[in-house]
């Protein structure tokens, strides 16, 4: 008998495989200096064993339940996410579990899913016009209010993977790229101010994105009046601002101004990173990690520990598998025939994507500390099953990649 | 086909998602190869000062010997409970100091106060140098520090030497006692190399040899996690080791110097000095009341400290060295000697006025302190009987100068240049002296008579007076007390000269003058009180010093053996009463002790002494 391997989408399944395995030995390694956890990398083991068996249920599942469930399951979450506020457990000052006994998980992992899930479904409609308010509009608002309600947790980091998801599956849904970049206008209108330090570098860019765009007068009008008040209110925001969170903007841009605050993680994190150089300082001998100077080092940091031990080759080895895995999740999308898979490949996709760009420029200095973990390589049950979650519903794309 | 979607451009959108990946990527890549590439020794360079700190090994500080090499001083370890300040990036370093849990936690565990502590944290976190907040912990607080070291960011156990006195209070001024710098001290000596909480000599010996006694501390490169703990020491660096400080050795002889404690028994304050005549060495010098200066070695506290300094009786003060007294009749030795250098008295000579116990000059009385008086009496008998009326009118005989001049020469009114800090100088009043204090040419002589006696604006250290007695035991040659002999490794030291010329005049008038203070100690004279040695004569002469703020003052100079002197000894006892009653006994039980071992005392001196010559004895 031949033995016949079912069409999953074997580059995805090795380079995911790949990025668990480097990340529980980094997790060994993180873990293996004295007064740490010991066991955790055993834990974590067992958790993959466990997240496996959700990727295979999720994978083997027709997504058409999924579709068929959307609305339901994203209310549901909507549910758990305002009764995180009621009876959610508290860490390190933010609300963003639940307990099932010992079990715990975020409901904001699952109103991600939910909400891929519903922009799918609501996407995947024979007569969709994004150009009509219709159609644009109810999108932003399944998408705003579960952000906001993660966002107060607060989680700022998982919160904002919710408008990337949007955004990405706007473009995928036939939206022209040159209209999302003037919808986006304003918050790259408020990124660059706080760059730049003034609103002519914007001005400058925005005329551009509006040759390129060449909007409708009525839109044009709208946002030149959008972008206008912000350039406008932002300075004075600015003034208005309270000292600390003025600080807390500043040690976002300049870490080495605060070296006391979240400032000393970045520092610490560039330093290990940093003086791993090529080829690390070899597995199990990052001094940084053993004198815990490295913060959060098996958690949030961890890909730091990765370019500590293993240098360059190592660090750059993650990104590649990363790369694979993004790369993967997009072709499936534009391999599927069917809507709803496709833009459910893109928007699970683009979720991943956000948060390892998040964590991994966290880590290196190029993003604010906001602590989200690396998908596979940090520690933590919740999100490694929920990750593997994410890749068993592109495989079920894969595996249905020719029905309709 | 799915409805809705514009299938016709999906390999478009593919290609600007997975160039949005791609170009994400790159941006990761190009962070990677800026840390790992570009900056990478500079990050190397900041990884290994995060976890390299370089510790500091104290060096032993010098031990203080006594003549016979006992040790009057020397270092044992201490266990010190320290602050290290965390890395500057480390948000520990800030947390510290404003965590009061933590402030707690440290103020339990140490048995401190939480104030205290917060200050020394503040600093160590401003300077980035280790604060010791214990000095010298007990058993107990090491034993709470190491349970709950975990909750302790920062604490660590350190071991330093610190000053251990074996004696106690024993010749406790004299040695002075070392303690950690203060702000003060550390600006004063930044140059010198000093650091927070260094050990410093404060006083005494210890303060006046501090450049010697010193070590050179040596240190070490250590392993630090993120905490402040030392995990290991460096390999790559070995540790420069500390060179310890010179040891000193005195003058002092433990022997004479436990003797002369006990003789001083009695006295609750007062000063004692024992000198050799032959070269100004002090054997012993004694200041009551006493401190142990072990105290300070463990930390005192600012309580303990003000204790120390506010009961009025001030154990701190080096009475022999610091504090200044009226002669009273100890001068007329002086008087006397003055008076036969001259030629104007003989031994023989008698004063126009006989003593009848008192004497009336410019319309007042000035009394003699026999009230019945004393007869009619030649120089010898009126010292031996220490007659005021003779030695006023030996004062307005001589006049100001030939007497100032003598109690220059004995090593009065001027600093005796003795190897301790802060000597006081006394005063001895001169010409010059007068016409700054009143009109030029028109002070009273009456001042000349309380002169003769030793009062009026005289001043004079117990350490002053025991250089005097031994010039005149030694026949003039002038010596310059000192307190240490040798200095470990410096072959060169050498007591420095004496500061005054000495006292050139015959032999007869020496033996005149001995004879007269011999007669002083034998039945009939005011101290008979000293002799105690069957067979050795002891020459000396007892003082009664008037003190406007209460009893008199005793006290009492002597020299022994008479004939070959190796003692020279000066007590003031304060506020006592007589000399004769309260200071001479003194001499007779330091002598009793140190010449007569079978009495129980501890003692193996022996009536003939060997002083070892002091240029040989360096090191």
């Amino acid at each position: 008998m031949r033995l016949r391997l079912p069409p999953l989408d074997w580059p995805l399944a090795f380079a995911t495989l790949g990025l668990i395995g480097i990340g529980l030995a980094t997790v060994y390694s993180a873990t293996s200096v004295p007064g740490a956890h010991q066991g955790l990398w055993a834990k974590q083991f067992l958790w993959f064993v466990v997240a496996l068996g959700f990727a295979w249920i999720i994978a083997a599942v027709h997504y058409r339940l999924y579709d068929s469930i959307a609305w339901p399951l994203y209310a549901a979450s909507l549910v758990a996410l305002v009764a995180v506020f009621a009876i959610g457990v508290e860490r390190l000052g933010a609300k963003r579990w639940i307990e099932f006994g010992p079990l715990q998980f975020q409901p904001s992992e699952i109103a991600k899913l939910a909400t891929a899930f519903v922009l799918a479904r609501f996407f995947d409609h024979a007569r969709l016009d994004l150009r009509k308010m219709r159609w644009w509009l109810p999108p932003l608002f399944i998408t705003m209010v579960p952000f906001v309600l993660v966002a107060k947790e607060p989680d700022l980091g998982t919160a904002s993977s919710f408008p990337a998801m949007l955004v990405a599956m706007y473009f995928w849904a036939g939206m022209p790229a040159s209209q999302l970049v003037l919808g986006l206008s304003p918050i790259l209108n408020v990124m660059l101010f706080f760059l730049t330090g003034n609103v002519w570098w914007f001005a400058g860019l925005f005329v551009g994105v509006l040759a390129w765009a060449r909007p409708r007068v009525v839109v044009l009008l709208a946002m030149l009046a959008l972008n206008g008040a912000v350039a406008v209110t932002l300075p004075k925001i600015w003034n208005h601002m309270h000292e600390y969170q003025k600080r807390r903007i500043e040690t976002f841009l300049n870490p080495e101004q605060d070296p006391s605050g979240s400032g000393y993680q970045v520092i610490q994190s560039k330093i290990a990173i940093g003086s791993g150089g090529l080829v690390g300082k070899g597995y199990l001998k990052g001094s940084q990690k053993a004198l815990a100077y490295l913060p959060m080092r098996h958690t949030d940091f961890i890909y730091s520990v990765v370019g500590e031990e293993l240098g360059l080759l190592g660090s750059l080895t993650v990104v590649l598998l990363y790369g694979i895995v993004v790369f993967r999740g997009y072709r499936l999308a534009s391999i599927a025939r069917d809507g709803f898979a496709s833009l459910m490949a893109v928007g699970i996709t683009t979720a991943l994507f956000f948060h390892i760009m998040v964590n991994m420029l966290m880590t290196i200095g190029w993003a604010p500390v906001t602590g989200v973990p690396l998908p596979f390589l940090s520690y933590g049950g919740t999100a490694l099953i929920v990750n593997c979650i994410q890749i068993g519903l592109l495989q079920n794309v894969a595996l249905r990649r020719r029905e309709y | 086909m799915p409805q809705g979607l514009p299938q016709r451009d999906k390999d478009g959108r593919f290609a600007l998602l997975a160039g949005l990946a791609v170009a994400s990527f790159g941006v990761v890549v190009l962070g990677l190869l800026r840390l790992q590439v570009l900056q990478h020794d500079e990050l190397t360079r900041l990884s290994e000062q995060n976890r390299i700190r370089l510790d500091v090994i104290r060096a032993p500080r010098g031990a203080i010997r006594d003549r016979s090499g006992r040790i009057l001083a020397d270092n044992q370890p201490s266990f010190d409970i320290v602050f290290r300040p965390a890395p500057i990036e480390s948000t520990l370093r800030v947390r510290a100091a404003i965590d009061p849990v933590w402030l707690r936690r440290v103020a339990g565990a140490i048995v401190g106060d939480t104030t205290d502590i917060r200050r020394k944290v503040l600093e160590a976190n401003r300077t980035g140098q280790t604060a010791v907040l214990r000095r010298a912990a007990p058993y107990a607080v090491m034993a709470a520090v190491e349970e709950s070291r975990s909750d302790l960011a920062g604490i660590d156990v350190q071991v330093a030497p610190i000053r251990r006195y074996p004696a106690g209070a024993m010749a406790a001024q004299l040695l002075g006692y070392a303690g950690e710098i203060n702000d003060r001290e550390l600006e004063e000596r930044a140059d010198k190399g000093y650091g927070l909480g260094d050990l410093i000599g404060k006083t005494g010996v210890e303060r006046g040899y501090e450049d010697m006694l010193r070590g050179v501390d040596g240190a070490e490169f250590v392993v630090v996690n993120a905490m402040g703990k030392r995990v290991t020491t460096l390999e790559e660096g070995p540790p420069r080791l500390p060179v310890p400080g010179r040891d000193v050795t005195l003058t002092l002889d433990l022997t004479i110097q436990r003797a002369l404690e006990v003789a001083m028994g009695k006295i609750d304050r007062g000063a004692a000095v024992v000198l050799d005549p032959r070269d100004g060495s002090v054997l012993a010098m004694v200041s009551k009341p006493e401190f142990d200066p072990n105290e300070f070695s463990r930390g005192i506290s600012f309580d303990r400290w003000k204790e120390l300094n506010s009961n009025g009786a001030f154990p701190l003060l080096n009475r022999a060295t610091q504090s200044a007294y009226p002669p009273g009749s100890t001068f007329k030795v002086v008087c006397m000697l003055a008076g036969l250098k001259s030629g104007e008295v003989d031994p023989e000579s008698h004063m126009p006025t006989s003593c009848n116990g008192g004497f009336w000059f410019g319309g007042r009385r000035f009394g003699c302190w026999e009230h019945g008086g004393h007869g009619s009496l030649n120089l010898v008998d009126a010292l031996q009987h220490s007659c005021d009326v003779y030695f006023y009118q030996l004062g307005l005989h001589l006049g100001l100068d030939p007497i100032a001049q003598m109690a220059r020469d004995l090593g009065l009114g001027e600093r005796t240049g003795i190897d301790l800090p802060a000597e006081a100088k006394g005063l001895v009043p001169t010409q010059q002296y007068y016409n700054q204090h009143f009109h030029t040419g028109k002070w009273p002589r009456g001042v000349l008579l309380n002169l003769g006696i030793g009062q009026g604006e005289l001043l004079v250290t117990p350490l002053q007076l025991a250089t005097m007695t031994a010039v005149v035991a030694n026949g003039g040659h002038a010596v310059r007390p000192h307190v240490v002999q040798s200095v470990q490794g410096q072959a060169t030291f050498k007591i420095p000269k004496p500061v005054e010329p000495g006292v050139v005049t015959d032999q007869a008038n020496w033996n005149t003058v001995h004879d007269a203070m011999h007669r002083v100690t034998i039945p009939g004279g005011t101290a008979n009180a000293s002799r105690t040695v069957p067979g050795m004569n002891v020459a000396g002469k007892t003082g009664t010093a008037q003190n406007p703020h209460g009893k008199d003052h005793a006290l009492f100079v002597c020299f022994a053996p008479m004939e070959t002197p190796t003692i020279a000894l000066a007590v003031v006892a304060e506020n006592c009463g007589h000399g004769s009653d309260w200071a001479a006994p003194v001499a007779g039980s330091l002598f009793r002790q140190i010449f007569l071992p079978d009495t129980g005392a501890v003692n193996e001196r022996t009536l003939h002494p060997v002083v070892a010559p002091v240029d040989s004895a360096a090191d």
